[in-house]
């Protein structure tokens, strides 16, 4: 921290507070609040004797409460910078500090809060993890008995610079405690509380029982575990030792802690499974290893950087395993525990990892993208023409688009991905987007659909899974009907209504709309947006009295090649217990209802003009490159 | 492929029976077993926790024969413990149901009903908290023929006497220690040692 602090191209900013980010890849502003610590930093020179005359005592956060602090003070010995903070809502100015300063004159009370922006090529969020409370577990007695605490106190209590300096004591009357016990996933793996593993504690309740042993020979120490978790170099190693050095490993989950209240002892209450015998053991001192869990704030950081969550609020990378460290926004990635519950080695290597990868952005003048970016039709654009609409920016998962009333909405090139869902979602079709024009997909349906249409089963694919599905069962030799047809495009966002209403109005047979399970999107909520499209018109099908199977919604990963292949056969199937006859008057009958609402289709460019209207609209159509403006 | 004339494991029948689904998560933690005041107070070998094990590994006669199969009242002491938040007793009850389809019998010794002075009130009907307890139509001899009179179903009564304590004609009770006589007779002893106690 302090080799960060003294590096000339590292700028180190305490007690800031990132409030908006704007921009995009290589050009964010973001705006900082630097908080007022009523200390001037230029002239503060850590010799605490500010702290030493205030007369005011606060419990001390850094130290779990379990010691306090002064109303002026730094948050630890170690702080980088070192730099004295007036906690405000805590003093009574009765100025003694001031006096105490003297000549250096550092403190200043009329200080404000600062607001700055800057211009930041990428980010890197590494906002760490929290504690679960494990008051709200009631069986296990915390905040009720003074001698149990938890894993983090236990850092605190057994550390030379804690407030015991090192020396473990219960806290119900300062003895040594004789016997400990120390209970693994404290609010992990319990579906009650949280369902994740937390990585880490299974490690440190190995360390903690180790340093004690060697601290205090003689304490006996027994972890309470379901399952013993050591999965990296060396782990497994210093499991056995800790085994060697005599710690007692017990089997099975405390359902009970009870306390004596004389002696405030602790009996704790498990079945060890390895003997199927139920014990109460008597300790001196329980320590319960809480879960890790997400900082209560990672809504505001979300929606501050357009990132997502996983399900439980560690936040989202791109790819769990091809891309684990970036977000899906551009420029914006992910280290340490705020992915998930990390350990140091972990939490150092993301992070390393995280900074070579922004490093990348900072060395280049220009960025590439894919170069299916969607593109506004300016002059078909009703936001242009002064009405409220919008829609396009709804259905965009990156924030990419902008709408103002009375300007065409405005497409920020190098935050679009390519999902295509505002292009299809725009009902004014003013949204193109390159390579997967409406023009090239009305073409492929056309010409696919040109010969014996009612025999045809054709599929949408999204580029990502389905596609990879049908793939998958073409290699795997799976066997299929061969009346199968269909079309690549990148999302199901992008698989338009006048798309299917067109496959239709040619005569399709049955028509499969399919896409990634939305987990697996890969346009973050575009399968949402996708998904919803498809069940409407599975009403409006139904409504309009199709036979049931004709149109046909699947989520199919590119995995699941077998799966692709049993929706078409099974499709096949349909087909054919309606019977041709049967399915050729019904498609007949609905013909005039299709073409009618895929009318506004003609309306769009055909291929070859596409790319001229677009010229004409002066945006070039070959944007393969942004400058990230360096 | 998914084979679909392939015979039910024991697990899948268990998880078809509703209250039996969630047993394939459980991962041996034994909170239930030592939150489990039966294990503690009537029969150490009682343990849920293997009960969901020998269910998982098809351990069927095993399950059947296992106290824990019969000795399960639902306290639901368990449940709110268990942190895969499986309904155990539902899973123990599904057990159960399909050792009596095979033709098992509870050991437990359940209440019996007497025929000769039976009134047909159905208090106890309403109080079972197992719904152990019918009123049907039967001959009674020396009373007559399709009475209408209390019978218990011996595999779901769980023996814990609501019953006889509600019976206004004390018609239903438990056996063996467990009769009124023998209920009244120590509660009777334990208050005279009280008493003995408090004067001493
Ligand atoms: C009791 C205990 C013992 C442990 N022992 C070990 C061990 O022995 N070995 C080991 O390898 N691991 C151990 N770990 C795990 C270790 O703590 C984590 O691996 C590590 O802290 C993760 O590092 P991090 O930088 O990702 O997150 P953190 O250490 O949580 O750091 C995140 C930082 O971001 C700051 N921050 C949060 N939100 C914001 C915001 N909005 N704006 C600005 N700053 C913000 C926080 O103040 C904090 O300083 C232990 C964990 C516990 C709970
Ligand atoms: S690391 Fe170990 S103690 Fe922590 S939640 Fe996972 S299994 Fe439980
Ligand atoms: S408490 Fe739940 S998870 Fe643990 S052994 Fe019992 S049933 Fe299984």
């Amino acid at each position: 921290m302090v080799d960060a602090a003294r590096h000339p191209k590292i700028d180190v900013r305490t007690y800031t507070q990132v409030e908006r980010v704007e921009g995009f890849v290589g050009n964010f502003k973001v705006q900082l609040r630097e908080k007022a610590r009523y200390v001037i930093a230029d002239r503060c020179n850590g010799c605490g004797d500010c702290a030493k005359v205030c007369p005011i005592e606060v419990p001390n956060r850094f130290e779990l409460d379990l010691a306090p602090r002064k109303a002026a003070y730094v948050a630890m010995s170690q702080s980088v910078p070192l730099l004295y903070t007036i906690d405000q809502e805590a003093c009574i100015h009765c100025y003694k500090c001031v006096e105490a300063c003297g000549a250096l004159d550092a403190i200043d009370f009329s200080q404000e809060d600062k607001i700055v922006w800057e211009d930041i090529g990428a980010i890197v969020v590494a906002t760490g993890f929290n504690h679960f409370d494990p008051s709200v577990i009631p069986e296990y007695g915390y905040n009720q008995y003074p001698n149990v605490i938890t894993a983090m106190e236990m850092e605190r209590l057994n550390n030379s610079a804690g407030p015991t300096v090192g020396n473990l004591i219960r806290p119900s009357d300062g003895e040594n405690p004789k016997r400990l016990a120390i209970i693994n996933c404290v609010g992990s793996r319990d579906k009650r509380f949280n369902p994740w593993c937390s990585n880490f504690c299974c490690m440190y309740a190995i360390k903690n029982a180790v340093l004690l042993k060697q601290m205090y020979p003689e304490i006996e120490l027994s972890i309470y575990y379901i399952d013993i978790r050591t999965p990296s170099k060396g782990y497994e190693e210093f499991y056995e030792r800790a085994r060697e050095m005599g710690i007692k490993f017990i089997q099975g989950r405390p359902s009970l802690i009870t306390e004596d209240k004389k002696s405030h002892n602790l009996f704790v209450h498990s079945e060890d499974i390895t003997l199927g015998l139920v014990t109460e053991y008597e300790y001196d001192m329980v320590m319960l290893n809480q879960a890790a869990v997400p900082q209560p704030d990672v809504d505001s950081v979300s929606s501050v950087l357009n990132i997502q969550q996983s399900p439980g609020g560690w936040f989202m990378e791109y790819h769990p395993k091809l891309r684990p460290l970036d977000t899906p926004t551009d420029g914006i990635f992910i280290a340490g525990a705020c992915q998930g519950p990390k350990d140091i080695p972990a939490s150092v290597a993301s992070g390393s990892a995280t900074a070579s990868r922004a490093g990348r952005i900072l060395h280049s003048d220009e960025w590439e993208i894919e170069p299916i970016i969607a593109q506004v039709w300016e002059d078909r654009c009703v936001s242009a023409d002064g009405k409220k609409c919008g829609i396009c920016a709804k259905a965009c998962p990156y924030n990419a688009i902008t709408v103002e009333v009375g300007t065409a909405a405005q497409v920020t090139t190098a935050k679009c991905h390519g999902c295509g869902g505002c292009v299809a979602e725009c009902p004014h079709n003013a949204i193109t987007q390159l390579h997967y024009t409406d023009a090239q997909i009305l073409a492929q349906i056309r010409a696919l659909l040109a010969d014996k249409p009612e025999e045809k089963i054709f599929a949408f694919r999204c580029h990502w899974c389905s596609y990879g599905g049908a793939d998958m069962a073409g290699t795997s030799h799976f066997e299929y009907s061969a009346n199968e047809r269909g079309v690549r495009v990148m999302c199901s966002a992008r698989m338009d209504t006048d798309f299917i209403y067109e496959a239709y109005r040619l005569g399709a047979g049955a028509v499969l709309y399919s896409g990634c399970h939305p987990q697996d999107c890969h346009y973050i909520t575009g399968q949402l947006v996708g998904a919803s499209r498809a069940e409407r018109l599975q009403k409006i099908f139904d409504k309009m009295g199709m036979s049931p199977g004709r149109f046909r919604i699947e989520w199919i990963s590119a995995a699941e090649g077998q799966k692709y292949a049993n929706v078409i056969d099974e499709m096949q199937q349909t087909i054919d217990e309606i019977g041709k006859e049967k399915l050729l008057a019904e498609i007949e009958s609905m013909k005039p209802e299709m073409e009618k609402r895929a009318r506004r289709m003609y309306e769009v460019p055909d291929v070859t003009d596409a790319s001229d209207y677009s010229d004409k609209m002066k945006i070039a159509m070959t944007l393969e490159v942004v400058d990230i403006g360096k | 492929m998914e084979n679909k004339d392939k015979p039910l494991s024991f697990m899948e029948q268990v998880q078809a029976i509703p209250g039996g689904e969630a047993v394939s998560v459980c991962f041996s933690c034994g909170t239930c077993v030592s939150r489990c005041l039966i294990q503690q107070k009537v029969e150490k070998a009682y343990n849920p926790r293997r009960m969901m094990k020998m269910v998982m590994m098809d351990l069927r006669e095993s399950a059947f024969d296992s106290p824990t199969t019969w000795l399960c009242s639902s306290c639901e002491l368990c449940y709110p413990a268990c942190p895969q938040e499986i309904h155990i007793s539902g899973v123990i009850n599904a057990v159960k149901e399909l050792a009596i389809e095979k033709g098992k019998r509870s050991p437990l010794k359940t209440a019996e009903v007497n025929t000769k002075t039976c009134v047909a009130c159905g208090l106890c009907v309403e109080v079972c908290p197992y719904k152990a307890v019918h009123l049907v139509e039967k001959n009674i001899p020396n009373r007559g023929k399709n009475m209408t009179i209390a019978e218990v179903d011996n595999e779901h009564c769980m023996a814990c006497g609501l019953c006889s304590s509600v019976c206004r004609s004390n018609s239903i009770e438990l056996t063996e220690d467990c009769t009124d006589e023998n209920v009244i007779d120590s509660l009777r002893n334990w208050l005279t040692e009280q008493s003995v106690k408090v004067t001493a």
